[in-house]
């Protein structure tokens, strides 16, 4: 399943999503837990805490790369092995969850 | 359009496009609306819009409804969050009716967390018996036995 927890401010999307992505992984499912919020703290949700918390790396913004198309007009896409990204920036939690995060948002850059 | 925001959408369509449905995704978003428009749920089978009992919150999940489906996202569904009594509940099962918004499951408000909180503590390991955790295992084993929910 591919779930987005969406809602108002402070409603408990990161509590749920932190607590569904240990239960879904302690049935034996890989998991793979996104923060998608520019404040991130589904780590502590989800038990990874400590210096560990301190490594998590937002995905950098260089695995996008321009390109052109046959029409001639641009596409961003992306570029990376997205199983290099998650080993690279992924950390893995209790109970076997991958998380990654999104990070700060880049200031006036396009695309 | 941003580039976290288009970062996370390449990686997650990528993921999809590499892996199918050999893995769980769950993404937690940013509070509000404007994530929607950005695509960051595209690559998503489903969106659970949390709600709680006050009219600004259902208000929300009712424009995410709306949003994801100008996207192409169909499948929305709402979860309602800190429940205490009936009366909470009949707020949001007569909101959702209303507005088309099938609901998921309910989670009741559970003091607990709070001291999980406090300790900077996951809730699942700091209150794996109180009523929220238990709510969310519920719902867990919902979304798994669901067909067609990949
Ligand atoms: N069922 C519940 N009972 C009691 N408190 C709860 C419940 N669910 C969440 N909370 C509390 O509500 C607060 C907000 O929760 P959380 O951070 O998960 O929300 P959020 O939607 O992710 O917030 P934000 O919009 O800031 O990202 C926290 O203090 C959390 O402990
Ligand atoms: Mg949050």
């Amino acid at each position: 399943m591919r779930i987005a927890i969406a809602g108002k401010g402070g409603t408990g999307k990161t509590t749920i999503a932190g607590t569904l992505s240990r239960e879904l992984a302690r049935r034996g499912r890989q998991v793979l837990a996104v923060d998608a919020d520019t404040n991130p703290n589904l780590a502590v949700t989800l038990g990874v805490s400590g210096p560990r918390a301190q490594d998590i790396l937002g995905l950098p913004r260089n695995l996008m790369t321009r390109q052109t198309q046959s029409d001639g007009s641009t596409k961003v896409v992306f570029t990376a092995d997205p199983e290099e990204v998650l080993r690279e920036y992924g950390v893995t939690g209790p109970d076997g969850v991958r998380l990654v995060i999104m990070g700060k948002v880049g200031h006036g850059g396009a695309g | 359009m941003c580039s976290a925001h288009a970062t996370v959408r390449g990686l997650l369509g990528e993921i999809v496009a590499r892996t199918g449905n050999g893995r769980d995704i769950i993404v937690d978003m940013e509070a509000g609306l404007e994530h929607l428009s950005r695509g960051t749920g595209k690559h998503v089978s489903r969106i659970i819009a949390v709600v709680e009992p006050y009219f600004r919150s259902l208000e929300t999940g009712r424009r995410v409804k709306e949003l994801a489906q100008e996207l192409g996202v169909g499948n929305v569904v709402g979860l309602a969050n800190k429940v205490r009594d009936e009366d909470d509940r009949r707020a949001i099962q007569q909101f959702c009716a209303a507005h088309g918004l099938p609901l998921v499951g309910e989670i009741p408000y559970d003091s607990t967390l709070a001291e999980a909180e406090r300790a900077g503590l996951p809730p699942i390991d700091s209150s794996p018996a109180g009523p929220a955790v238990a709510a969310i295992r519920d719902l867990a084993d919902t979304l798994v036995a669901e067909k067609g929910l990949h």
